[in-house]
C-alpha cells in the first residue's frame, strides 16, 4: 500500500508541476467563463411588442387591466375560453402572442393560466403579473372589502400563475434539463478522454525508457498500474476541482460586477423598503436586465452539488473503466505507433457514449434509454442526463445501481489491465495483435 | 547467498531457460555470461522476481526468496532508463524509498554518494539534462542507494569513459571487500578476468559451465607455453629440436621473440627451461592460460557437452 501511494504521489507531483497542467487550470475555465459571458451578454431576443388576448368569459376584469399605458402590451378582451391548441392553431387567434385565462372562480382557487406562443423573457413575465395582481385587487378591493387597495395589499394571497407554451403545454419538448446533465456527462467523458490519454502516455513513456524494469524489481506490476493510475485519477480531481472554483468565482463575480441585473428581479426590489412605494419597486423590476433561458440554467436550475456530487462518482467509476483500457494498450503496444491504432477503438466507445446521451435526451422513455443508463461504457452520460431530469419517487435505485455496474464493471477490466499490464509491459519490437492481448489474459 | 534450482522458463513455447542450477557464495563477485539471447535477462529477472519461473526455486539467504528479500537486492538493468523530467536527488530518493528506505535514510545515503563521485552540482539538474555517461552514474547510485547485501549488475560499465570504468571497478571491488555480494552479467570478458571470482556461463538456455574464473580458464588450457627470449631465433629452435613442437611466433625486434610451444612425449616446463637456458637469454616464460573470451567462444561454438563443474 506504501509503495502504490508511493508510485501515486510521484505521478501527480510530475502532473501538477507540469507547465500543461497549470495551463489547462487556467484556460478550461477561462474558456469557459468567456463562453457564458458571451451567452450572458446576448440579451433574449425579445419581442418589442405583444398582443395579449384576455379570455374573462365572466367579464370579471370588466375589459380593463393595466393601471395605464404600456408600449410592450396590447390587451384584448373576449368573453370566452379557447383550448390551447385552438390559440396555437386558429386564425382567429394569429395576431395574439399570448392568451390570459381568467377563470370564472379566480375568487377563490387563484389560478391565472398564460399561454404563449413565445416564450417571454422573466422581466415581461413579472410585468404581466403584475397587472394582472393589480386588477385583482381592485376587483376584490371594490367588491369585497371596506380597506384601501394599499391595505389590502398588505392581507392579501398572491395569484398563482401557470405559464405554458401553447404547442406544448406539457412540456414534453422541453429539454433544458437534459442539456445540463448532457453538458456535465459530456464534461465526465472530455476528462477521462484526457487523463486516460495520459495514462497511456506515462505507461509507455516507461515503457521506452526502460525505467520500467528498475521500478519492477521493487514494486509489484499491479501496484505499480494501481498506483499510477490513482495518481493520474487524482490530479484530474484536482484540475477539476480548480474548474470548479474558478468557474463559481467567475459566475460570482459576473453577478457582482458585469451582469449585477442578472439578481432575480424581486430580490433587488426586496432590497429596498416598501415605503419606497410599490411604483419605485415595480421601476426596479422593469429596469432589471432581461435575462434570457441561458442565465436561468446556469444561475438557477443547475442542483450543483446533486451535480457535482453525481459528477465526481460517475467521473471516478468512468475514469478507471475507460483508464484500464488506456493502461492496457499503454502496457502492451510494441511502438508507439502500434498503440495509436487500438487508441481508435477506445475513441470509438467514447464517441457511443457521448452520442447516446443524444439519444437519450430525444428518447428519455424507451427500454434502450434503460438499457444504456446500466451499460458501463454509456452510464456515466445517460445517468448524468436523468439525474438532471430527475427521478421519479421510487426509481433512485436506478442511479445507484448504475453506479454499482460501473464500479464493479471497472473493478473487473482493471483486473484484465492488471494481467495484460503484467504480461505486456515488458515486451517490446512485437507487432500488437489481438490473439496475444487473448493470450495474455489467460495467464495468471 | 543465493541460489537457484532447476528454474524452467518458456514463451510462446519456446524454451527459454531449461533446468538452469547454480549457486552464488556470499561475498563474492559471481560472472553471469552468455551469448545474446542465451537466457540472462530472463534469468535475472527471474531471480527480481519481475517474472515468475514455471518450475523451480529460487532461495536467498538459504530462505525461499520472497518479496520482502528484494529490499536487499541492488538491481541495474542493461536497459537502462530513468525519469527524464525529475531532478537527480529527487529521482534517487524516490527509487529509494520504492526499495524501503525512509526519505532521511535516502537522502543521507545519496549525499553520501554525490560526494564520494564529486557530483554535487548535479543534485538539482534535470536527468534530460545529463549525459549518457552521468545518466549511467546516477543509476549506479539508485542501484546501491539502499545499501543492498546483494548486487545484480546487467552490463555495468557499458557507456562510461575508461576513466569511469575504473572507478565504478573499484567500487565494486570495494563492496565485495565490505562483504557484498555481486553477480555481474556482461559481455567484457576482460572484467570478468579481472574482478570476478567465479562465472557461470548459459548457452541457449542452459547452464554450460559454472565455477571460479582461474579454475574454468585452467580447465581449458591447452599444455601451450610461453617464452619470451632475447638472442637467436635459429638457435632457439636447434635447442627444442624434436621434443617441442612451437604453435606460434611474436617478432618484437631483431634480438627479442616471444614463442608459444607445446610439449611432446613426457617434456615438462624444466626440461624446457633447462634445455633453453643454454641456448638464449629467457625473459620470461610462462604456462598460457586461455583468457575467459576464449573459453566463452570455445564452450558457446562448437556443440554443448555437458556441464562442466570446475
Amino acid at each position: 500500500m506504501f509503495k502504490f501511494w508511493l508510485v501515486a504521489q510521484r505521478e501527480i507531483r510530475e502532473r501538477v508541476k507540469s507547465r500543461s497542467f497549470l495551463l489547462m487550470a487556467l484556460i478550461g475555465p477561462v474558456v469557459l467563463l468567456a463562453l457564458l459571458y458571451a451567452l450572458f451578454s446576448i440579451a433574449g431576443s425579445e419581442k418589442q411588442h405583444w398582443n395579449v388576448l384576455v379570455m374573462d368569459k365572466n367579464e370579471i376584469f370588466s375589459n380593463r387591466i393595466a393601471p395605464k399605458e404600456d408600449p410592450r402590451f396590447s390587451f384584448t378582451f373576449i368573453n370566452e375560453f379557447a383550448e390551447y391548441d385552438d390559440f396555437a392553431e386558429l386564425e382567429l387567434f394569429s395576431n395574439y402572442d399570448m392568451m390570459v385565462v381568467i377563470n370564472e372562480k379566480i375568487v377563490s382557487n387563484k389560478w391565472v393560466i398564460v399561454g404563449y406562443r413565445e416564450r417571454p423573457s422573466e422581466q415581461l413575465k413579472r410585468r404581466l403579473i403584475h397587472f394582472v395582481e393589480r386588477r385583482m385587487e381592485e376587483i376584490m378591493v371594490a367588491e369585497f372589502t371596506d380597506l384601501s387597495v394599499a391595505k389590502f395589499r398588505e392581507i392579501k394571497q398572491p395569484l398563482n400563475f401557470s405559464f405554458k407554451n401553447v404547442s406544448d403545454p406539457k412540456n414534453e419538448e422541453d429539454h433544458k434539463a437534459s442539456w445540463v446533465g448532457y453538458t456535465f456527462g459530456i464534461g465526465i467523458m472530455l476528462f477521462v478522454f484526457l487523463f486516460g490519454m495520459t495514462i497511456l502516455r506515462s505507461v509507455s513513456r516507461e515503457k521506452t525508457n526502460r525505467i520500467v524494469e528498475v521500478l519492477l524489481a521493487s514494486v509489484s506490476p499491479r501496484q505499480l498500474l494501481g498506483g499510477k493510475v490513482c495518481g493520474i485519477g487524482i490530479t484530474a480531481l484536482i484540475q477539476f476541482v480548480l474548474w470548479v472554483v474558478l468557474v463559481a468565482v467567475g459566475l460570482y463575480i459576473f453577478r457582482q460586477t458585469f451582469f449585477p441585473d442578472l439578481l432575480n428581479p424581486e430580490i433587488i426590489a426586496e432590497q429596498f423598503s416598501v415605503e419606497a412605494g410599490q411604483v419605485l419597486k415595480d421601476e426596479l423590476v422593469v429596469t432589471a436586465r432581461i435575462y434570457n433561458e441561458f442565465v436561468e440554467l446556469v444561475y438557477r436550475d443547475i442542483h450543483y452539488v446533486n451535480m457535482l456530487l453525481f459528477f465526481a462518482l460517475f467521473f471516478i467509476g468512468a475514469y478507471l473503466f475507460y483508464g484500464a483500457f488506456f493502461a492496457m494498450i499503454g502496457a502492451a503496444m510494441g511502438s508507439e505507433s502500434d498503440g495509436q491504432q487500438y487508441i481508435i477503438p477506445i475513441s470509438l466507445l467514447l464517441m457511443i457514449s457521448v452520442f447516446s446521451g443524444y439519444y437519450v435526451i430525444h428518447y428519455p422513455q424507451t427500454g434502450l434509454t434503460e438499457f444504456l443508463g446500466f451499460l458501463p461504457f454509456t452510464s456515466p452520460v445517460v445517468m448524468m442526463i436523468q439525474l438532471s431530469n430527475g427521478f421519479e419517487s421510487g426509481e433512485s435505485w436506478q442511479l445507484f445501481l448504475s453506479l454499482f455496474i460501473l464500479f464493479i464493471s471497472s473493478g473487473f477490466v482493471f483486473v484484465a489491465a492488471g494481467k495484460i499490464y503484467k504480461n505486456g509491459i515488458l515486451q517490446f519490437g512485437h507487432r500488437l495483435r489481438l490473439s496475444q492481448l487473448l493470450n495474455w489474459l489467460k495467464k495468471s | 547467498m543465493l541460489d537457484l534450482d532447476g528454474i524452467h522458463k518458456t514463451y510462446n513455447r519456446k524454451k527459454v531457460l531449461e533446468d538452469v542450477s547454480f549457486h552464488v557464495p556470499e561475498g563474492a563477485i559471481v560472472g553471469l555470461l552468455g551469448p545474446n539471447g542465451a537466457g540472462k535477462t530472463t534469468l535475472i529477472r527471474i531471480i527480481n522476481r519481475i517474472i515468475e519461473q514455471d518450475r523451480g526455486f529460487v532461495s536467498f539467504k538459504n530462505k525461499m526468496m520472497t518479496e520482502e528479500h528484494l529490499k536487499e537486492i541492488g538491481y541495474l538493468p542493461e536497459e537502462r532508463g530513468l525519469y527524464r523530467t525529475m531532478k537527480v536527488q529527487e529521482h534517487a530518493i524516490y527509487l529509494g524509498r520504492l526499495r524501503g528506505m525512509s526519505k532521511r535514510d535516502a537522502l543521507q545515503q545519496f549525499n553520501y554518494w554525490i560526494e564520494r563521485f564529486d557530483i554535487g552540482d548535479w543534485r538539482n539538474k534535470r536527468i534530460e539534462e545529463l549525459s549518457k555517461g552521468m545518466g549511467q552514474k546516477v543509476q549506479f547510485i539508485c542501484t546501491v542507494l539502499h545499501q543492498p547485501d546483494f548486487l545484480i549488475l546487467d552490463e555495468p560499465f557499458s557507456g562510461f569513459d575508461p576513466i569511469n570504468v575504473e572507478l565504478i571497478r573499484a567500487e565494486l571491488l570495494e563492496m565485495k571487500a565490505k562483504g557484498k555480494t555481486i553477480l555481474l552479467s556482461t559481455h567484457n570478458m576482460k572484467s570478468v578476468e579481472e574482478i570476478c571470482d567465479r562465472a557461470i556461463l548459459i548457452h541457449e538456455g542452459k547452464k554450460v559451465l559454472e565455477g571460479e574464473v582461474w579454475g574454468l580458464r585452467d580447465a581449458h588450457k591447452e599444455g601451450l607455453f610461453a617464452v619470451k627470449f632475447s638472442g637467436n631465433m635459429i638457435a632457439f629452435a636447434n635447442a627444442l629440436w624434436a621434443g617441442y613442437e612451437i604453435d606460434s611466433k611474436e617478432v618484437h625486434n631483431d634480438n627479442l621473440f616471444t614463442v608459444n610451444l607445446r610439449m611432446r612425449g613426457e617434456n615438462n616446463f624444466n626440461d624446457l627451461l633447462g634445455t633453453l637456458i643454454q641456448a638464449v637469454n629467457i625473459v620470461s616464460a610462462n604456462e598460457v592460460l586461455p583468457s575467459m573470451e576464449e573459453v566463452f567462444m570455445k564452450n558457446v561454438t562448437t556443440p554443448r557437452k555437458e556441464v562442466d563443474h570446475v
